[in-house]
């Protein structure tokens, strides 16, 4: 019994964290219709610049996140003015060939990393980074619940800023019809900026929050990505609820297939769910949230 | 008859090419233009002309692949075999994932294909009893030369290109490309849209195995990691084509070519710098030349063929 | 369309024909008074930081050798060339031709992971060129009989563990014991061979699962293996799989007798940093350690650790004294050809900071030299030998304390 309940908490508490990371890529996909495979790429990038504030600064990775928000933030932004923009409004054949620059950034953008910091595997421990607390017999571990309660407050404030904020409505009015916001008088290539900003800084605050329990290393960007995706999928292009579900019902999917079928397996478990989902329930979770 | 004595030129000088490269060396780089323009070529069936874009195409290359290496493994049957069973395997497979994928659309397909690719990675690195894992399946050549190769190689991508060819000038390019353009408008008019994706999926399935098995007999030792990998294949058959130009006949061709010398010159020259290099590359590549090359080519070609027609009309008049 | 794309094709074939002949020449150019080593290591990509480490480690070897004047073998210079492999093994292939057709180079060295040293050996065979491996460890690459293909500083995978057994059988004798092994090449491989050895021992395996590298959170598995409760755990993972893995046993406060890795993770520096004190008393079986007694072995790692600022590990010492294993056959051979440089190989008998290393066919191997291993284990902060005894550094820890007695 205590299996299970350590399996369900930390498949909890990761899929918070996951879910923090898919909610940049939710807004991204679900404003710009594209698929971004920079994503894992640009968590990468923030945690680097996270580690770079606790080792010359020694700026707490919690605070240090929101300097790496920033950076990224702009960062963003640029790639989608500078880049992404231009194919926006070239006429192609085949619209996925801004997939493939997302592709070239990323692989740009983990060999400067590499150039600058080589190969090595970095690592940032603070004082809680080992601690744990004891429910019965099962360990709750420190960093993951603070990371997972910050993931929550985060998700809570995006919420609130796509719903309340003109800003954030006009933003959903994009996603939701690209054209009727050209005709309302929405500057969208502002818009998809911004979205794609804010998009890198939750890649950037979910890689910072993972760092002090996990490592880094250039090529980790990948594992991101790929996680990023099967939650957007889950929880519906675009919803902040949904991929905050989507990010639980991943994590916990992978803890109970890796303790119930085997490690080696877990992540096939989560591609099934994603593949499931996918062709059964089109809309995400989003659709049975939404009602 | 211009068009057919271009096309016999090209076909004597790809006969003719071993012959004067004769470094192994070389023929191996050639061999690796090959392999990848047929993979490019059939990918493009699918996924320029049907507009279809699959991320997961190592699915059927590590079919392919893996069922020569099986037949070996197990079975103590000579890899070559793999040439006639490998591409079946991978079709018989693609039937059931065709049906399902296709029930989605855009980048839905693309990333349910992206989970199928995965997966088969993943299966066949851990079903350790059947694929050796991991570890992957390492054979013995029995043909050393790389002549015979490189014009298996040559008939491999002539096959793909011919299937293409054939397919997209018949009335089923014109339905690839009206399902392309617009999936519902074509549905409305009467075809019956997942049946012709899957025209192009299986040709596409076939020839991809078909490579994948070729691939196992030339490099002799395969893992689930290299044979199945999302980086180095599914997403490389995309960068060769998008490369050299999407929906061409010879754009994956012309994109493979310069995918591979680019990436074996920069790799020799430039050291650590050049995957950096080759990524900054790419950019502009797709910034720049968004249909790809041969895909840019045809519209300047267009382009200059109207300012010069426009030119010939104004010089009649002045005359 | 056609007749312009066909046009385009046509140019870009004159291209190969210009790019391929260009990096012929150069290289052909200089031949004279040199004698080419080709050396096949991952410097880009994910392996990249042992390939350059490796990299470093040959290039510290070849500098000591040239001031002890060792480089040049009958007015003839060694080069060594280094080719990147990107970790991926077709251009492991390219790599390998490269050398062989254009720079013509007398041998080939390199070969970090399992599966592009299976290729680069499979070329070195048919073209008749030797190769001698520095790390790929898969049993396969010397088991086919090739003759040109030559394994000294790397040990075959299910050797590893040789000195471990002895320990087994003397201070361990566990009843039960659980395994846990990444997925790869060198993860399977090892735990086959322990996995037969526990059966011939009669030692129960209560837990035997393997896992994807590069997992976040390993506490599903972990707590599913403390449900079993082993007397010890084997385990094999990479680096960074491995410090995860022994910080999150610590935070479940999972017990055992005894945790001993499998090699590769658990005896790199990077390792004692990333998994903090968790890393204490944590055994490993291992090829090298700095402070093992064999001439030399000290010296490299303070070297290295001066010029680079940074630590190396046995991968970085199996690059040293393959160059050692290199410049010393050269000097021996009757003649610089590649048929000349096999036989003198084949006739090594050197003292390295790895041991002495002989090419022997036994156990199905062919020119494998026969491993020594180590077993070792981290006391405050420091890797000790503690196994076998004769050579032990420190006194083992045995049953280690639990997490909370310490």
């Amino acid at each position: 019994m205590h299996l299970l309940g350590q399996t369900l908490i930390s498949g909890f508490l990761l899929g918070g964290m996951y879910a923090l990371i898919a909610i940049g890529m939710t807004l991204i996909m679900g404003v710009m219709k594209i698929v971004n495979l920079a994503h894992g790429a640009l968590v990468m990038v923030g945690m680097y610049v996270t580690y770079i504030c606790f080792v010359l600064w020694h700026i707490n990775p919690y605070a240090g996140m929101f300097i790496s928000m920033l950076l990224l933030f702009v960062l963003g932004s640029l790639i989608q003015r500078y880049m992404i923009n231009r194919l926006v409004e070239v006429d192609s054949i085949l619209p996925e060939n801004q997939v493939l620059l997302t592709v070239g950034i990323s692989l740009v953008l983990t060999e400067v990393i590499r150039f600058i910091f080589k190969s090595d595997y970095l690592s940032v421990s603070t004082g809680f980074s080992g601690k744990t607390v004891f429910l019965g017999k099962m360990s709750v571990s420190v960093p993951m619940t603070i990371g997972f309660v910050i993931a929550m407050v985060f998700t809570y404030l995006l919420h609130l800023f796509l719903n309340r904020t003109d800003l954030g409505m006009t933003i959903r009015a994009t996603a939701q019809d690209r054209d009727a916001a050209v005709y309302m008088g929405v500057n969208v290539s502002r818009v998809t900026m911004i979205t794609f900003g804010l998009g890198s800084a939750f890649a950037a605050a979910g890689g910072s929050l993972l760092l002090p329990m996990f490592y880094l290393w250039p090529d980790i960007g990948h594992l991101f990505t790929a996680k990023a995706f099967i939650i957007t999928i889950l929880g519906g292009m675009g919803s902040t609820a949904g991929a905050l579900l989507g990010g639980l019902t991943l994590g916990i999917a992978e803890s109970l297939g890796a303790t119930y079928i085997s490690m080696g397996y877990k992540d096939v478990v989560g591609l099934v769910v994603f593949l499931l989902v996918l062709l059964f329930m089109p809309g995400g979770i989003k659709s049975l949230v939404k009602r | 008859m211009k068009k057919v004595l271009i096309n016999i030129t090209v076909a004597i000088v790809a006969i003719l090419l071993p012959l004067v490269f004769r470094a192994p060396y070389h023929q191996h780089i050639l061999i690796t233009i090959l392999i990848w323009a047929a993979l490019g070529t059939a990918w493009n069936l699918l996924g320029g002309y049907a507009g279809q874009v699959s991320f997961g195409h190592a699915a059927f290359f590590g079919l392919g692949a893996y069922t020569a290496g099986i037949l070996a493994l197990h079975y103590n049957i000579s890899p070559w075999w793999g040439l006639l069973l490998g591409p079946l395997v991978s079709t018989l497979i693609s039937i059931p994932v065709g049906l399902i994928c296709f029930r989605l659309r855009g980048p839905y397909f693309a990333l349910a294909m992206l989970a199928l690719g995965e997966i088969f990675r993943l299966v066949f690195i851990n079903w350790v009893t059947f694929t050796n894992g991991a570890k992957g399946i390492m054979i013995i050549p029995k043909i050393t030369m790389k002549l015979p190769y490189y014009y298996m190689a040559l008939g491999l991508f002539f096959l793909s290109l011919t299937i293409t060819g054939l397919l997209i000038k018949s009335r089923f390019g014109y339905y690839f490309i009206s399902i392309r353009e617009d999936q519902d408008a074509a549905e409305s008019l009467g075809i019956p849209t997942t049946r012709y994706k899957l025209f192009a999926f299986l040709p596409s399935a076939f020839i991809t195995g078909l490579t994948g098995a070729f691939y196992m007999n030339y490099i002799a030792f395969i893992d689930p990691n290299v044979v199945f990998s999302l980086a180095n294949v599914s997403v490389m058959i995309i960068l060769v084509v998008m490369l050299g130009g999407v929906a061409t006949l010879w754009g994956p061709a012309v994109g493979a070519a310069i995918y591979i010398l680019l990436s074996e010159v920069f790799r020799t020259r430039m050291g650590a710098a050049s995957v950096l290099a080759f990524g900054i590359l790419v950019c502009l590549v797709i910034m720049f030349l968004p249909n790809g090359i041969v895909g840019e080519l045809d519209g300047l070609r267009k382009m200059a063929l109207r300012k010069m027609n426009g030119g010939e009309k104004s010089g009649l008049l002045r005359g | 369309m056609k007749k312009i794309s066909s046009i385009v094709l046509a140019v870009i074939l004159v291209f190969t024909v210009m790019l391929t002949g260009g990096c012929g020449n150069s290289s052909k150019s200089s031949a004279a008074g040199e004698v080419k080593i080709g050396v096949i290591l991952p410097l880009t990509g994910s392996e990249a930081m042992f390939g350059t480490m490796e990299k470093n480690s040959f290039q510290l070897a070849y500098d000591e050798l040239k001031a002890a004047g060792k480089t040049s073998v009958g007015g003839k210079e060694i080069k060594l060339m280094f080719e990147d492999d990107q970790s991926k093994q077709d251009v492991a292939k390219s790599a390998a031709e490269k050398l062989i057709n254009q720079d013509k180079v007398a041998m080939l060295s390199g070969g970090y992971s399992s599966s592009c040293t299976k290729v680069i050996a499979g070329s070195a065979q048919t073209m008749g060129v030797p190769f001698l491996v520095v790390t790929g460890s898969a049993d396969d690459i010397t088991k086919q009989g090739w003759q040109w293909v030559f394994r000294g500083a790397a040990a075959p995978a299910s050797k590893y563990t040789e000195a471990l057994w002895d320990m087994m059988d003397k201070v361990i004798k566990p009843k039960t014991a659980a395994i846990i092994y990444e997925n790869t090449d060198f993860g399977t491989s090892s735990a086959k061979a322990f996995r037969t050895a526990c059966q011939k021992k009669g030692i129960n395996i209560v837990f035997d699962q393997s896992y994807e590298s590069g997992a976040i959170d390993f506490k599903p598995m972990l707590a599913n293996m403390g449900k079993s409760n082993p007397d010890i755990v084997f385990a094999v993972s990479y680096v960074m799989d491995a410090a995860m893995i022994v910080k999150q046993m610590k935070e479940l406060n999972l017990n055992t007798k005894l945790f001993i890795g499998g090699g590769a993770g658990y005896t790199m520096p990077e390792f004692k940093e990333n998994a903090g004190n968790a890393s204490d008393y944590v055994a490993s079986t291992t090829l090298w350690i700095p402070n093992v007694k064999w001439p030399g072995a000290k010296d490299y790692f303070t070297k290295y650790k001066e010029k680079y600022n940074k630590e190396p590990d046995y991968h970085g010492a199996q690059a040293y004294a393959t160059m050692y294993v290199i410049a010393d056959a050269m000097q021996r051979a009757k003649e610089l050809t590649p048929a000349g440089i096999q036989k003198s190989l084949k006739e090594t008998d050197l003292m390295t900071i790895m041991g002495p290393i002989k090419f022997e066919d036994w156990d199905g191997y062919t020119n494998q030299d026969k491993p020594n291993t180590y077993v070792v284990q981290w006391l405050k902060g420091n890797l000790q030998v503690i196994w076998p005894q004769d050579v032990s550094t420190a006194k083992y820890v045995f049953p280690v304390p639990k997490w909370n007695e310490r």
